[in-house]
């Protein structure tokens, strides 16, 4: 299980700029950093395939963003929530069929070529286009990349696309990779997957599978006086209890993406040394929610649905569950994302009485053995939350006549049940919030979507309206239209409940207090950890 | 003197079989002392036991309480481990009598078949099985039977080769009996004991094993196992180790008290036998 | 004439037994022997022994290959499945990779392609690591060989060396605590035992590292290596050793209890000989035997111990590797890696049996009898 824990999937980072966060929560700020040292981190996956621009999830950013640059990365601060990396700027037009990018100049390749436009064109039409699992949405429509000259990339979209949709795609879907080094033989069987070259603050050096990664310092960066570090290490640790002892042992420096497990925090953070940090991850929201299948006769009843989001104690999953570490979900959406957000959506209080009326009501009345009927409730593997959910849900389920049997599968086999079987009445699955509702909540709701895609609406639920709100949304240029489609749609979920969102979290990471300019953008452990450095 | 007498004069063996007694009234008390649902949530999580005299052991992680918890865990543990045993006994039985009996070709086949068993790490396989058929109590029970068997095969086996040229089997023959009836009539029940010798070793390792399966995650959910207890508390070992050691110490004694009984009965009626 | 087999009919019960519990077969070739007594003729059973067990070798592989193949493929969920997990990614997608990874072919022209590679000793391509699945295993076996066969020697070695202090008084309080104490320890599960000795060893008293083979990236070579890696390998070790320490302390005490019965013991008393005397050169040597068999037995036990240690200790090995295969559903992974490791148990058995071809005069007529 703990091969799963770090992302399930890819996430657009948002524009997150979160008020809560605009207090800089770096540590250290006004110390001068210090150059040289080797940061020595949990990783407890090992991605086969290094390449971010293939495969955009966090998993492979955690390691390779620090190689690979992306155009712009999420920011607390920065205008529409962004910085700029590869890019300097970006437009859009107002026909929304072109996006102009100017580029960074004098950047170099780790090989030492120098980067240009041609680069930005190649890797959005041959990679990112068709071969991303995220490009392959949001680039449907790129037609060409014009390159007027070498610091300056044109998108040219064949129907209109929202601009706003672009640029939160910016921080995950555009990592940028060497044209030279792939434009000979298939580009997903190019060697440099295994061993990314890039422009970024670090150097790929040395993977040893099941032991570590190695990443050395970029002495060309652009970056001034970047990296700090001499080295990154990322230490394969398999077994989920071994990141805190790591930790307290001094081996490691930084274990993110929860290593260590919520129930442990508490402890850790009152070891000397240690500190515990919420913070970094604001642009990557998961949501935990209950998926469910409509073709169930009973759960094909709006009063059923309504009576089992009754029945979940949202309260008691942010506080045992989380340990606290969480929000409280009302919708399709979560609350800490500042674009789309609303929380004008009907709600359902913890209210065990009202479930079983409900259900009552519906014509579901309790058998002699005090049960109404039998449900088959199958919780994603990949996070120790979902299954520790699934166990208070099977519990909740008990107390308004539904008796649940969990089943327990591996990420595989759980993937093939309720995506392409749909061999399951309830599943509890964490999507990411991508920053847009166009890339991340709607395919969970949509209709008329091949058996078999993961994440996606597979539990057979059709709704014309939705579908059409969602559709209109998704070519809607203006801004504030496009928002409120979006909180139109948010209004209709919470009310129809083809799924029932519980509840929203982050991860945490535990450092040690020599490790300086962690957190510091919504996605930090993603982000390149050019200005991270290390006390001696 | 008497096999009880001489098994009672063992004090490891009455430790053991006093544990083991005491445990099963436990298994069968559970549902009187605890009726309803041991994972019911019973209170806050993660309390400290002797805390709270409604929950003497204290809670895990989402409330349970871990009493009920490790009273109907010894249900499902002995359970798994009686069932596996049972099932590995049997079928390795068969399969032993029928090689050990038909010889030749049969033979052959049948015991280059639990050579292959015999190859492949028995975990390896159990591991393999429960994540491909789904993790159930049953498949469970079945992948730990399929590393299990081999042994009593070949116990049987080797059995039946001493027992088949016996008299009254060639009595058997004269009168025209079915080998198949001869087989399992006359050869099995005599080739038996030596196989069932081996049930307490092949409990203890099942009860093991599903322990190491929860560990990986491929536990049943909806029954409570100690293996599975001590699988969850892995996690909180540093803050709340209560939830590991006392499933664990539950485990030890019962592997113990299998073995330590197990090797007072074989000791025992071994002893009878090379009298007799 | 079974691959694995020498040994079970007229003495031993399989791995994962204790033997000093089954009745009537007590403790085998008890007599006293004429230690390699005819070199010649014990080569020659050898050879004999050798060809006949690698014949059969051939077909318990085939067996176990196909059987592994057809299991696996019964499996809900293939390799895209688990991988989509980590990437996400619509039908297309999909499509694309079930076709690059050669999944949409028939079953059975999977099975024929993969027998006929084997054949050419190719174990084919692992989807998940893009790679010779032959480099990836090979690359882990050398670790996983190291620690198992570190951990044999501990159980073996201070098994049996506690076996003959226990043995040495039977029913004493020693031989009564060791005997239970081992007991207990083997009822530990792997897992719980290794967290625990990291807790004590690794984070509060820091005497080693919490887990892997080496320290990272750290330049060092020859002894200086050598070290790094065996300090690492302590906590494992131990973890792994302790486990089946019981087997071997067990067996040799009951072996001795037997042997301490025999004539030629009572005998040796009669003349005199110091008991310690007794202990080591008659009733121990004699007793050691049947715990050879026992070692090849075992290394399959330890190889699927090895899975969870691996785990808890973060050691790159084949069975933390096998874990990787299931959890990725990468088939031919998983087939290449059982296949590998039937070969290792099997290559064990033969070496065990040829030392017992030579230690036991008796083996070449009980074969020849079989």
């Amino acid at each position: 299980m703990s091969e799963f824990t770090i992302s399930r999937r890819t996430m657009l980072a948002g524009s997150a700029l979160l008020l809560a966060s605009t207090a800089m929560p770096t540590i250290g700020w006004a110390q001068t950093p210090k150059k040289g040292g080797r940061l020595v981190v949990a990783a407890d996956s090992e991605p086969r395939n290094l390449n971010p621009a293939i495969v955009a999830s966090n998993g492979v950013f955690f390691i390779s963003s620090k190689i690979v640059e992306t155009l712009a990365e999420a920011s607390f601060d920065g205008k529409d929530g962004l910085d700029p990396r590869l890019a300097l700027s970006w437009e859009g037009d107002a026909d929304g069929l072109s996006v102009t990018f100017k580029l960074r100049e004098g950047v170099k390749w780790h090989d030492g070529k120098p980067f240009t436009s041609a680069d930005v064109a190649f890797s959005a039409l041959q990679v990112w286009k068709p071969l991303q699992n995220l490009g392959r949405t949001v680039f449907k429509d790129l037609e060409a990349v014009d390159t007027p000259d070498e610091a300056t990339a044109v998108f040219k979209f064949a129907k209109p696309t929202p601009f706003q949709l672009i640029r939160n795609a910016l921080p995950a879907l555009t990592s940028v990779v060497p044209k030279h080094i792939y434009e000979t033989g298939k580009i997903e069987d190019n060697p440099a997957n295994n061993a990314p070259v890039g422009t970024g603050p670090f150097k790929f050096a040395e993977y040893k599978p099941g032991e570590y990664y190695r990443l050395e310092k970029n002495t060309d960066y652009w970056g001034k006086d970047q990296p700090y570090l001499d080295e990154i290490i990322y230490q394969v640790l398999p077994d989920r209890t071994s990141a805190a002892s790591a930790l307290e042992a001094e081996e490691i420096q930084l274990a993110a993406f929860s290593a260590v497990p919520l129930a442990d925090l508490d402890r850790i953070s009152k070891v000397p040394g240690l500190k515990v940090i919420t913070k970094g991850y604001e642009a990557l929201t998961y949501q935990l929610i209950v998926e469910i299948n409509h073709r169930r006769k009973e759960l094909a009843d709006l009063k059923v649905r309504q009576a089992i989001a009754h029945a979940i104690n949202k309260d008691f999953v942010v506080k045992t569950v989380f340990l606290g570490y969480a929000a409280t979900a009302t919708g399709p959406v979560p609350k800490n994302d500042p674009q789309f957000y609303t929380a004008d959506v009907p709600t359902y209080d913890f209210d065990v009485a009202k479930a079983n009326a409900l259900l009552d009501e519906a014509g579901y009345s309790r058998g002699d053995d005090g049960k109404r009927f039998s449900l088959k409730l199958l919780p994603a593997p990949y996070f120790n939350e979902t299954k520790q959910f699934g166990d208070y849900l099977r519990q909740a389920l008990a107390a308004i006549g539904i008796d649940a049997q969990l089943v327990n599968n591996d990420s595989a086999a759980h993937i093939k049940a309720v995506y392409t079987d749909h061999a399951f009445d309830l599943a509890v699955g964490p999507p990411v919030f991508r920053g847009d509702p166009a890339i991340s909540t709607t395919i969970l709701v949509q209709s008329g979507i091949p058996d078999g895609v993961p994440f996606s609406n597979q539990g057979g639920y059709k709704n014309a309206e939705l579908d059409a709100l969602i559709a209109k949304a998704s070519e809607t240029l203006d801004t504030a239209a496009r928002t409120e489609l979006y909180k139109e749609f948010q209004r209709k979920v919470a009310a129809d409940l083809p799924l029932i969102n519980v509840a929203e979290w982050s991860f945490i990471s535990v450092a040690r207090d020599t490790v300086k300019n962690i957190a510091n953008n919504p996605r930090w452990a993603v982000s390149n950890w050019a200005d991270t450095w290390l006390e001696a | 003197m008497s096999p009880l007498r001489r098994f009672l004069r063992t004090p490891e063996a009455i430790a053991g079989a006093v544990f083991l007694a005491a445990l099963f009234a436990v298994a069968l008390a559970a549902p009187l002392f605890f009726p309803g649902d041991p994972q019911a949530i019973a209170g806050p999580a993660l309390l400290p036991p002797f805390k709270d005299w409604s929950l003497p052991l204290g809670t895990d992680r989402l409330g349970r309480d871990v009493l009920a918890e490790l009273f109907h865990g010894a249900r499902t543990s002995l359970a798994v481990g009686l069932a596996a045993a049972a099932a590995a006994l049997a079928v390795g039985a068969v399969i032993g009598t029928l090689a050990g009996f038909a010889g030749g070709l049969v033979d052959e086949v049948l015991m280059r078949i639990t050579d292959a068993f015999q190859t492949v790490p028995a975990f390896l396989l159990a591991l393999a099985f429960v994540s491909i058929v789904g993790p159930s109590l049953g498949v469970v029970v079945v992948a730990i039977a399929l590393g299990a068997w081999t042994g009593p095969a070949r116990v049987a086996r080797a059995e039946v080769l001493s027992i088949r040229e016996r008299d009254f089997v060639a009595g058997a023959r004269v009168i025209g009996m079915h080998p198949l009836e001869i087989a399992f009539r006359e050869v099995l029940p005599n080739a038996l004991p030596p196989v069932l010798a081996l049930s307490s070793v092949i409990v203890a390792a099942a009860i093991l094993t599903e322990a190491a399966l929860s560990f990986l995650g491929l536990g049943d959910p909806n029954r409570v196992t100690w293996g599975g207890m001590i699988a969850e508390g892995r996690a909180v070992l540093r803050t709340a180790p209560f939830l590991s050691i006392i499933p664990g110490v539950a485990l030890v004694l019962t592997v113990l008290g299998v073995y330590l009984t197990g090797e007072g009965v074989v000791e025992t009626t071994a002893v009878r036998r090379s009298l007799s | 004439m079974w691959v694995l087999s020498f040994g079970y009919e007229s003495s031993f019960a399989p791995p994962s037994v204790l033997p000093d519990i089954s009745p009537t077969r007590g403790v085998p070739n008890a007599a006293p022997k004429t230690w390699l007594s005819c070199q010649c003729c014990a080569m020659t059973r050898a050879l004999i022994l050798l060809r006949r067990r690698l014949v059969g070798s051939i077909f318990v592989l085939l067996i176990v290959v196909v059987g592994t193949f057809l299991l696996l493929e019964a499996a809900p969920g293939d390799a895209v499945d688990a991988y989509i997990v980590s990437t996400g990614g619509d039908a297309g997608m999909i499509e694309l990779l079930r076709h690059r990874w050669g999944l949409d072919q028939l079953e059975l022209t999977r099975l024929a392609n993969y027998l006929w590679a084997l054949l050419h000793l190719d174990l084919g391509q692992s989807v998940t690591f893009s790679r010779p699945i032959r480099d990836v295993i090979l690359e882990r076996l050398p670790t996983t060989l190291l620690l198992m066969g570190s951990a044999t020697a501990l159980s073996f070695g201070l098994g049996s060396a506690l076996g003959i202090y226990a043995g040495a008084r039977p029913g004493s309080f020693r031989d009564r605590f060791l005997s239970i104490g081992s007991l207990a320890l083997y009822a530990v599960p792997g897992f719980w035992l290794g967290l625990v000795l990291i807790i004590v060893f690794a984070v509060d008293l820091r005497w080693f590292p919490i887990g892997g083979i080496e320290s990272i990236a750290s330049g060092k070579t020859g002894l200086d290596r050598a070290a790094d890696i065996a300090r690492h390998l302590v906590l494992p070790v131990s973890a792994l050793g302790f486990i089946y320490l019981a087997l071997y302390l067990r067996m040799m005490r009951a072996g001795m209890a037997e042997v301490w019965r025999q004539d030629f013991v009572l005998a040796a008393r009669a003349r005199g000989l110091s008991r310690q005397r007794i202990v080591l050169a008659h009733v121990a040597r004699n007793a050691l035997l049947p715990l050879v068999t026992m070692l090849g037995l075992q290394s399959a036990q330890m190889l699927g111990g090895s899975v969870v240690i691996e785990s808890v200790f973060s050691v790159p090995g084949l069975g933390r590797l096998a874990q990787e295969a299931v959890a990725a559903r990468d088939t031919p992974l998983l087939l290449g890696i059982i296949l590998v490791s039937a070969v290792l148990v099997v290559i064990v058995n033969l070496l065990v049996d040829i030392a017992y071809a030579f230690l036991d005069p008796r083996v070449g007529a009980s074969e020849a009898g079989a």
